[in-house]
């Protein structure tokens, strides 16, 4: 199973603050949805996982870490809705449309093409 | 004389006794509250010539061999045979339907410069084929799997 595969992983994932849910993957693999306090500690997750499956290809896994609110990924985010611009999500929370804009430059390409399901970061 | 062959007795007793150790509900005891002590719940001991069995159901295979540990830590423990057992985990499903992730996973891989790796999403899980560098390869995956996927079937090749 692959919870025992992966048994180190989970370990380390609870040794270094990361907080996780596990649950079963279409096809039965294993899913863990979790938050890391920083990025070297999602990056050792990630080290650990290569190590045990060898460049992924086992696919008994589904690794989804995103960062906590410590680790200054976090705050508050939006998630993106059909028929939403930068402006219309501004007013939501009494900002410029170019502070979200500027927040989320590494995401967004143009500030015109925003897709529903893309999550911004409100600054 | 007989009293002093009884007191040779109790004397071998006792010293009996005490190579033995403790007994095995005294061991259980003191493993069950060392559990109590390193916060594992959920965990049942037995003790048995020294020997504990450790039955239960438990959230998560960590905590299985937390419990192991703990109890093979107690002093007059021989051995534990773990026959703790993992809950059924709840079926993940998929953050958004196929469309969207299929839109939403493309848009992050070619942010992450892996736009020679393609996907396709059927009931949440995703096929990815094509080829990504060495470079970015470990990249690309972990952008698939933090897309909120629920399954993968990982075809990418590995360039140089």
């Amino acid at each position: 199973m692959s919870q025992e595969k992966y048994k180190s992983l989970l370990e380390l994932a609870t040794q270094n603050g990361t907080t996780y849910d596990l649950g079963e993957g279409a096809g039965g693999g294993l899913v863990v949805t979790g938050t890391a306090p920083s990025e070297e500690a999602r990056q050792a997750l990630w080290n650990e996982y290569n190590r045990l499956d060898p460049d992924f290809k086992s696919n008994d896994l589904i690794l989804n870490i995103g960062l906590g609110d410590a680790a200054g990924g976090g705050g508050h985010t939006y998630t993106v809705e059909s028929g939403d611009n930068l402006s219309k999500i501004g007013k939501q929370y009494g900002l410029q449309w170019k502070s979200i804009w500027d927040a989320n430059r590494d995401i967004l390409d143009d500030p015109d093409k925003i897709y529903p399901g893309q999550e911004l970061k409100i600054p | 004389m007989k009293p002093r062959v009884l007191t040779v007795l109790i004397l071998a007793l006792a010293v009996f006794m005490n190579a033995c150790g403790k007994s095995d509900k005294d061991l259980a005891k003191a493993a069950t509250d060392k559990l109590t002590a390193d916060k594992v719940t959920g965990v049942t001991v037995a003790v048995n010539g020294g020997v504990a069995t450790l039955t239960g159901e438990v959230a998560d295979v960590t905590v299985k061999s937390n419990a192991e540990a703990s109890v093979k830590s107690v002093e007059g423990i021989k051995s534990v045979t773990n026959n703790v057992t993992t809950k059924p985990l709840p079926v993940a499903t998929p953050a958004a339907p196929d469309p969207l992730l299929t839109g939403k996973i493309t848009e992050d891989l070619k942010k992450a410069g892996c736009s020679t790796a393609s996907v396709s999403v059927v009931g949440g899980k995703v096929t990815v084929t094509g080829e990504a560098p060495s470079a970015v390869y470990a990249k690309c995956i972990q952008t698939i799997q933090q897309s909120g996927i629920a399954g993968v079937d990982n075809q990418l090749k590995k360039g140089r």
